[in-house]
């Protein structure tokens, strides 16, 4: 029978009350105690005379008379401050019901009364064995030895509402138990449990008097055998049987518990189910306690949610039990009062964990809201527990429950043997499942999977999990480890999902070696990641899928769609080309169409693009004229070079330019140098190929701007005397003489250099040349001729005035026009004064008439002789002026190349008479 | 809740078949590797839908345990179906079949509708009872039959319903009184007639000759 047993505790401790002094609390032993009830933090106890006994927890005791003869019933209310008595009040065996009020305590400290309810007439004769109130004081229930039972309807409390009472129930054999189910909650509402010696009975109490009795079983259970149960297993009446505790909801019966014994008394504490039984001849202990007397009983307090029997132990014979402040008491016959009082949770699952019943001890603690932290010890205690004893799967599951609170290294480190994978990877993916995993977590658990070869369940690991993006672990770890183990697809899928382009690239490329798909999907990202991606990947799709990889870059470069910026403009987004020339290495083709494109589209970019790609053509021309099958091509690209030389703005000829001789690439040459026009050059190019037409043709393009083009010219036919045709030197040579470019002595040193030269090339040249120079001679001998006279002539009339004397015939004064008086003042230059006009114009001795003209020309003489710069204007005035000898005879004239004439000496003979 | 009909199911078989194990994974979903003895007879309860109607399963596990028999025989009365539960592994289980069959028969209404389950058919190693032999005994004795697993829930969910469809279509053939309660059906609130609701008349007939069959 033990095996059919729950598993014994002692949770409980049965000590019986003191009082203050340590004696035990005898205050109750005078009275007969006939009912009781508790509530509200008190307990009521009726005797037989009629008296109430409350007594506090601090176990003071005041009694008041609540009927005259007998208190039979008691009924506390735990939500009102109300009780409810039954009792004789005169010898005729009439009861009444007497609702006290204890809110309303009147002067004397006892409860009013606030009600005085008369029994039936027809059933009050009748001994009432049951007696119950509904919580909310508008049912109560009478239960009668004959079987019958009277509900009162209405507020018990009001004298106004004269409450309704109906039999409700006629039944064969005694009342034994009635109980309210209080609830309304799920169907049914309030119902009143009616338990006899033969039958259990539901009354379903309907809200509109749709009121219905249901018989539930076919077997009853003794006086105070029943008992009304809590939410905890949901309103449910108990009966105890000698076989069995039942259970009923208030439509069927319910569990059955077969707990054997002749039951006496039935409690439900707290969630416990107390019950009083009588001693069991089966059971050893209870027999050897005889000497106690015959009338031990055994107390029993089941758990029923947690199937355990919390306590068990002998009790001398029962009269009540009560509850209240969270123990049970026990009144005995002999009116001592035990108190059973609920251990510590701590004390309770310490003795559960010394049996190792930890699941108990869990669901225990789970029960009583345990603090979360040690909950968790204790899973993983029980866990521990599981480990050590080998049950690997169940260690595990219950270290599941630790997560988040227990480190899980401690866990992981358990599990690591290879045995254990299966376990350490349902850990990591709780671990996962709950955020809380790390890096090298999400490692790990990828490893297992993959160790596991566990395809399944990595499928489900990434792809369920991290599509509805609620990721739970760190996406760059996981696509590593992936990628490691070879995972590929995963990897690919979790980095695509998770824009980790630069991991989806680096899988494709290197690892699958997809380069379509890798610039398909480069293709689809956006700009800043395909600019960046392209940088390092595109080398590589260049190799392999080139002409893709162009046209992205094409479109990359030139326009990837539009972003508007911080001031809400639209800009069109592209990239630098020249990130990406490395790319193109040993693919100059596609650079060539590449740079095409860009350019094409772009105009801001750096010059050296455009060198870039003339580089390129040049590079490919330079090609095709190595071979010569390709005349036609090269024709071709000839043309589009001068026409990307022609149509492009100005830029960096110099680089151009180099790169056209670097590449002897001569339409581009001349064209670059006619651009910059480096003329000299240009003839230097065709002289530097012999090209005798190319010369005198360039000359006469340019020799109008460029008049020395034709010096050179000559000094290349010169050189080259004899092998071109002879019209050509004559054509230079007209020009030269034309714009008097060379001296004639010149000429002929030039054409003396060469011996193969003939004199009669330049015979007219300088026949025509000596006879201007003659010209000129005799033109310029007539000029000095003029000249030496005047000279003469000045010097002679210097002369005169030095040593002759002059008459001064003038008669007025040229000052004021009248005639002259003495005293007068005369002048070498003929005019004279009076002397107060004089002296009223003069400035000093000067005369007033000439000084404007003296003065100018000593302004004249002065200014040239102070010109400190004159070097720096003479040099420039030489480069300016065609005749520079003209030049320098003038400067030489002002005095530059030696001192001059002291202009003093020019002005004192000017002196005064 | 409402429904439109309440089945009472009970379970048995021998003990440590698998009975509790098999209610608790499908009124709760999961599974208790360690489970008591049940002393007496447990509940549960759970809602399905069949044929679109919503329906109650009240059910009774039963302690297979001998000493308890005279309980739990007390809760054949009354019910609409039975799932009599053996245990593959071990082959007595399946022996006492016969008798838990008669028991059955004995003290329920006829037309209750058993389903015999070979529970733990996850333990394919350990197996003792064929499953050819399973079905052939079910069809034998008129029942339906099913391998199941309370632990890893294979055909758990099946076993209940498919026995609740048996029951509804008996009551749509008419094979069912329904207005007899001790058939183990009940109408819902909202289909349940005046004569049903109003105190029981019918349930009360049969009380009184099964009593005999609730304690002694």
């Amino acid at each position: 029978m033990s095996l059919n047993q729950w598993r014994k505790f002692a949770f409980f401790d049965k000590k019986i009350v003191k009082n203050e002094s340590g004696e035990p609390f005898d205050a109750l032993k005078p009275y007969k105690i006939w009912a009781s009830s508790s509530g509200r933090g008190k307990l009521f106890f009726g005797d037989a005379d009629g008296v109430i006994i409350v007594m506090d927890q601090r176990l003071e005791v005041f009694t008041f008379r609540a009927h005259l003869l007998r208190v039979s019933h008691l009924c506390m209310m735990k939500q009102q401050n109300f009780l409810v008595s039954v009792g004789d009040d005169d010898g005729d065996a009439e009861l009444l019901i007497k609702v006290w009020n204890f809110d309303k305590m009147d002067a004397s400290g006892t409860p009013t009364c606030a009600r005085i309810i008369r029994l039936p007439a027809e059933t009050s004769r009748e001994p009432v064995t049951c007696f119950t109130v509904h919580e909310n004081l508008n049912y109560m229930a009478i239960g009668y030895s004959n079987g019958s039972v009277v509900l009162f309807k209405g507020d018990i409390t009001k004298e106004r509402n004269a409450s309704k009472h109906i039999q409700i129930h006629k039944g064969k054999s005694p009342i034994t138990g009635l109980s309210f189910r209080p609830t309304t909650t799920g169907k049914g509402g309030i119902a009143l449990y009616i338990s006899s010696l033969d039958e259990i009975w539901s009354y379903a109490i309907g809200s509109r008097d749709k009121e219905s009795e249901s018989i539930l079983d076919h077997h009853g259970c003794a006086l105070q055998c029943s008992t009304m149960t809590d939410s905890t297993v949901d309103f449910q009446f108990v009966i105890g049987r000698s076989d069995a505790f039942y259970f009923y909801l208030p439509d069927s019966r319910g569990q059955c518990l077969a707990f054997g014994g002749e039951k006496v008394l039935l409690e439900w504490c707290h969630g416990y189910l107390v019950v009083v039984s009588k001693k069991d001849d089966s059971d050893g202990r209870a027999s050897s306690s005889d000497s106690l007397g015959g009338d031990m009983q055994i107390i029993t307090i089941y758990d029923v949610k947690n199937k355990l029997i919390a306590y068990y132990g002998p009790v001398q014979e029962v009269k009540a039990l009560l509850c209240e402040w969270g123990s049970v008491f026990v009144l005995c016959n002999d009116n001592k009062l035990f108190q059973i009082k609920e251990k510590e949770l701590v004390q309770k699952l310490d003795m559960l964990f010394r049996k190792n019943l930890y699941s108990l001890a869990i669901s225990l603690a789970k029960a009583q809201h345990y603090d979360q932290d040690a909950l968790v010890d204790m899973f993983r205690q029980y866990a521990d527990h599981l480990y050590s004893k080998g049950d690997f799967d169940e260690a595990m599951s219950q270290y599941i429950k630790t997560i988040g609170r227990l480190e899980p290294s401690y866990v992981i480190r358990q599990f690591l043997d290879a045995q254990r994978i299966h376990n350490l990877t349902a850990y990591l993916s709780a671990l996962h499942e709950c955020n809380l995993a790390s890096e090298d977590h999400t490692t790990l658990l990828l490893n297992c999977y993959t160790k596991l070869k566990d395809v399944e369940q990595l499928d489900r690991f990434i792809m369920k999990r991290s599509a509805n993006k609620a990721v739970s672990f760190d996406i760059e770890t996981a696509i590593r480890v992936l990628r490691q183990s070879g995972y590929f697809k995963h990897a690919l899928y979790l980095s695509e999902l998770h824009q980790k382009h630069d991991w989806y690239l680096r899988i494709q490329l290197e690892d699958n070696k997809d380069y379509r798909k890798a610039l398909d999907y480069m293709a689809k990202l956006e700009f800043a990641a395909v600019e960046a991606n392209m940088r390092t990947y595109g080398k590589m799709l260049m190799s392999n899928v080139s002409l893709e990889t162009t046209e992205l870059l094409k479109r990359l470069c030139s326009n990837y769609g539009t972003d508007t910026n911080s001031d809400g403009e639209e800009i069109v987004l592209h990239a630098n080309p020249e990130d990406y020339f490395h790319i193109f290495i040993t693919h100059s083709e596609e650079m060539r169409s590449f740079l095409e494109c860009v350019l094409a589209v772009r105009s801001d970019l750096a010059p050296e693009l455009h060198n870039t790609l003339l580089g390129l053509y040049l590079e490919s021309y330079k090609k095709c004229t190595a071979d010569v099958a390709a005349a036609k091509e090269r024709a071709g690209l000839e043309e589009k070079i001068m026409d990307f030389l022609r149509g492009t703005e100005p830029r960096n000829y110099t680089q151009a330019l180099l790169q056209c001789q670097m590449n002897n690439f001569a339409p581009g040459i001349l064209f670059l140098y006619e651009q910059k026009a480096m003329y000299g050059e240009i003839l230097q190019f065709a002289v530097d190929r012999k090209s005798y037409d190319g010369v005198i043709s360039t000359c006469r393009r340019f020799g109008e701007k460029d008049p020395q083009l034709w010096v050179q010219a000559f000094w290349f036919y010169a050189s080259n005397f004899g092998e071109y045709d002879k019209a050509l030197i004559g054509e230079v040579l007209k020009v030269i003489e034309k714009l008097n470019l060379l001296q004639p002595m010149m000429v002929v040193d030039i054409l003396a250099k060469n011996p193969n030269a003939t004199l009669d090339t330049i015979r007219d040249y300088i026949i025509r040349r000596m006879h201007t120079d003659e010209r000129k001679i005799l033109e310029d001998e007539a000029q000095v001729q003029k000249y030496r006279e005047k000279t003469e002539k000045i010097r002679k009339e210097v002369d005169l005035m030095k040593s002759g004397a002059q008459t001064f015939q003038d008669a007025n004064c040229s000052a004021c026009d009248k005639s002259l008086e003495l005293p007068s003042v005369h002048f070498l230059c003929r005019h004279s004064y009076h002397q107060h006009c004089f002296e009223s114009y003069a400035e000093n001795d000067e005369c007033p008439a000439c000084r404007p003209e003296n003065r100018k020309i000593l302004d004249e003489i002065k200014t040239q002789e102070q010109s400190k710069d004159l070097t720096q204007q003479f040099m420039t005035r030489l480069g300016k002026e065609n005749d520079a000898f003209s030049v320098v005879a003038d400067y030489f004239g002002k005095g530059l190349f030696g001192r001059n004439v002291s202009i003093d000496d020019l002005i004192r003979p000017n002196g005064e008479s | 809740m409402s429904y439109a009909y309440l089945f009472k199911y009970i379970i048995i078989g021998d003990t440590g078949v698998g009975k509790s194990c098999l209610l608790l994974q499908f009124t709760d979903k999961r599974f208790q590797p360690v489970h008591d003895l049940t002393i007496g007879v447990e509940f549960g309860a759970r809602m399905i839908t069949i044929a679109g109607k919503q329906i109650k399963l009240q059910i009774w596990d039963t302690a297979g345990q001998e000493s308890f028999r005279s309980i739990t025989r007390s809760y054949y009365r009354g019910a609409a179906g039975a799932l009599l539960v053996y245990d593959i592994t071990r082959r007595d289980t399946f022996e006492h079949l016969t008798n838990w069959l008669e028991d059955a028969r004995q003290h329920s209404s006829s037309n209750m509708v058993i389903m015999l389950i070979g529970n733990k058919c996850d333990l394919e190693s350990r197996r003792e009872v064929k499953k050819e032999e399973g079905e052939a005994f079910a069809r034998e004795h008129g029942m339906i039959f099913m391998e199941a697993s309370a632990k890893t829930a294979q055909n758990v969910e099946e076993a209940f319903i498919n026995t609740a469809k048996e029951i509804y279509d008996k009551i749509q053939e008419g094979v069912f009184d329904i207005q007899n309660e001790a058939n183990g059906i009940k109408l819902g609130p909202e289909h349940a007639s005046p004569g049903v609701g109003g105190g029981g008349a019918g349930a009360r007939g049969p009380g009184s000759s099964s009593q005999s069959g609730g304690c002694c």
